[in-house]
């Protein structure tokens, strides 16, 4: 069963069309999303949680229509939005086990599954203290808590990482990956930082203009090229002419040399001619395709302006 | 008298940096934002890093003229820029917060900046800093009806307007898609280029990495270290060098390695060795020799703790 399948997924809001005929299926992972701002991020999320109605097409989650049966995929998702949105006056504890009853949990039940899901979140005594004191790390990691409170099969995280300093995003990351590894929960996760994304997910699903612009593994997007960069502290003129001299195909780029890797014998060739001139060796390197690559390919006519 | 007699005095507006602090400091009340800073920035990109709270925000305030220092000084372009009005008619701001007006056009808010500072030509220069930030299409709509990254370069746009000298940006990525952050790392390299002061805070060390290399760190306050990052990693003698190295036969390259001085640990791990020395340069340049030596093919070399992020992780978590 596909964790996520769309067919002609269309929402308009007067003339504007935020999703045009969105067509994709994913099966369970870490899933990341992307998107130009306007893209149509926050509107497919609205529709998967079944909150929004589409205008044509439909779209199931876990095997649920979105129109016919949003309340069983509300039962099952966990949802972290993006904005602001937790009472400043309440502890955590309070505020979670409130959100797990509200999800159906028995009172007991919600007490004892909000101590179990602040513990793996990484909130111990600050859980009693009220949330308005808490740092955005903190306040990051209640959204989280909440989502997964009724123990969901599938989460849906919006920006995870917002306002989070580099440890702090580093936390976060680590914690999405576990949840979604050790706990084998489906997460997917939308965000503007496709380096984050390269670091936790293992499936992209890129939109623009309301259309799917790639939906693919990860690692199809970050494939090796037949570049091989070679990086030298001082003297990279005389390496790439070396290396020219030996008949590969090698350009210079500041303290890189870029050459064409179409033979193994390029490795010992490299290595020698470093040797033989006495060049400090920072790196060698089979240069790698880019996740971003995809939005300096495809620019769509909406975002000429860019 | 004539000017021969002071010949120093002459010759030193060329050389004053556009940004210097000595000793400054910030509290409130008993909690010390910015605590005994000292720098000097020239032309060019500079990244300001460090952990929430860690005082980054209250130094571009100091900077932009809103708060006067509680102790020390704090000079843009030579001046003390609190209360001086003709120091903001240099300096460019775009801070954190939303600060846009929601019922005002992009454009007019743009337009507004722009007569706030004076400019005689408020209207044609905000069209060209409109264009700047690429935001033509929706100039003339409401801000209310922006998504946050288009308000992002409003912002932008509203502090480009009056071609400031010094540009000061707190969190200018936050909100922008993957395209929008590619133009904004591309028109701060350019404005960099064309001789301008540019700090910015960020929490994105990869983009920071891939504008500039020149940083400065604040943890809990107080800088930690303020330069380009790669000549600060290198001073950190305390903290050896990790290089991480593939060839055709690993085992075979480890004891080649483990023969030379400059290197002090070898570790052979399922994605090849993992070299550390003391003493990175030598180690650089025994590399390919130790590898024609041992007769392997050398297939990777990777420093593994000298990017922005190893720098700033030894930086604050120490």
């Amino acid at each position: 069963m596909a964790l996520i399948e769309t067919a002609g997924l269309t929402k308009e809001y007067g003339q504007v069309k935020a999703l045009n005929g969105l067509d994709f299926q994913l099966e369970p992972g870490i899933i990341g999303l992307v998107g130009a701002n306007g893209a149509g991020k926050s509107t497919l999320i609205k529709i998967l949680l079944g909150l929004v109605a589409p205008t044509s097409g439909r779209a199931s989650v876990l095997g649920m229509d979105v129109a016919a049966e949003a309340r069983g995929i509300r039962k099952v998702v966990g949802y972290m939005p993006e904005h602001d949105c937790l009472p400043p006056d309440v502890g955590a504890t309070e505020f979670v086990t409130h959100m797990a009853r509200i999800s159906g949990l028995p009172r007991t039940a919600a007490r004892e599954r909000t101590a179990e899901v602040l513990r793996h979140v990484g909130l111990y005594e600050e859980r009693y203290r009220q949330i308005g004191g808490y740092s955005t790390g903190m306040k990051q990691r209640v959204k989280l808590a909440q989502a997964l409170a009724h123990d969901p099969k599938l989460l849906l995280l919006d920006e995870p990482t917002n306002g989070l300093d580099p440890t702090g995003r580093d936390e976060m990351l680590d914690l999405i990956k576990r949840t979604g590894t050790e706990f084998g929960i489906s997460v997917v996760v939308a965000s503007h930082l496709l380096g984050e994304i390269e670091q936790v997910c293992s499936f992209l699903l890129a939109i623009d203009a309301g259309r799917v612009l790639k939906a693919a593994p990860i690692s199809t997007f970050t494939q090796r090229t037949s570049v091989l960069a070679v990086e030298v502290e001082e003297g990279a003129d005389r390496l790439a002419a070396a290396l020219m001299g030996r008949g590969f195909r090698a350009k210079q780029d500041e303290a890189c040399v870029l050459i064409a890797l179409e033979d193994e014998a390029l490795y010992d060739a490299v290595r020698d001619a470093v040797a033989d001139l006495g060049l400090p060796l920072v790196r060698i390197q089979q240069e790698r395709r880019r996740l971003e690559d995809i939005f300096r390919e495809a620019v769509p006519a909406s975002a000429g302006a860019q | 008298m004539t000017a021969e007699v002071l010949p120093a005095p002459v010759a030193a507006p060329v050389a004053a940096p556009a940004i210097e602090l000595a000793g400054a400091a910030r509290w409130y009340g008993n909690v010390v934002a910015v605590n005994d800073v000292s720098f000097s920035l020239g032309a060019g990109v500079t990244g300001l890093l460090g952990p929430n709270g860690a005082g980054k925000t209250t130094l571009l305030h100091m900077l932009a003229g809103f708060l006067a220092p509680s102790a020390g000084t704090v000079r843009v372009l030579g001046r003390s820029p609190h209360r001086d009005p003709s120091v903001y008619r240099q300096i460019g701001l775009v801070p954190e917060r939303e600060s846009v007006y929601s019922f005002l056009t992009g454009f007019e808010y743009v337009r507004y900046n722009g007569r706030l500072q004076g400019l005689a030509n408020a209207d044609s220069a905000a069209r060209v800093a409109i264009a700047r930030v690429g935001l033509e299409d929706a100039a003339d709509r409401p801000i209310g009806t922006y998504s946050k990254g288009m308000r992002q370069r409003a912002k932008v746009a509203g502090a480009l307007v009056h071609e400031p000298q010094v540009l000061l940006l707190d969190e200018p990525f936050n909100g922008m898609d993957p395209r929008q952050r590619l133009a904004m790392m591309d028109l701060l390299g350019e404005m960099a280029n064309a001789g301008r002061t540019i700090l910015f805070s960020s929490h994105i060390l990869e983009e920071v990495e891939r504008i500039g290399t020149e940083i400065l760190v604040m943890v809990a306050g107080r800088l930690a270290a303020s330069g380009d990052f790669r000549a600060i990693r290198a001073l950190m003698t305390d903290r050896p060098h990790t290089v991480t190295i593939h060839s055709s036969d690993d085992r075979k390259l480890a004891t080649t390695l483990m023969a030379d001085s400059a290197v002090f640990a070898v570790e052979l791990q399922p994605n090849g060795l993992s070299v550390r020395t003391a003493h990175l340069s030598a180690f650089r340049r025994i590399v390919a020799t130790s590898c024609q030596a041992a007769q392997v093919r050398l297939l990777e070399v990777l420093p593994a703790d000298e990017s922005l992020e190893s720098v700033f992780d030894y930086l604050v978590r120490r």
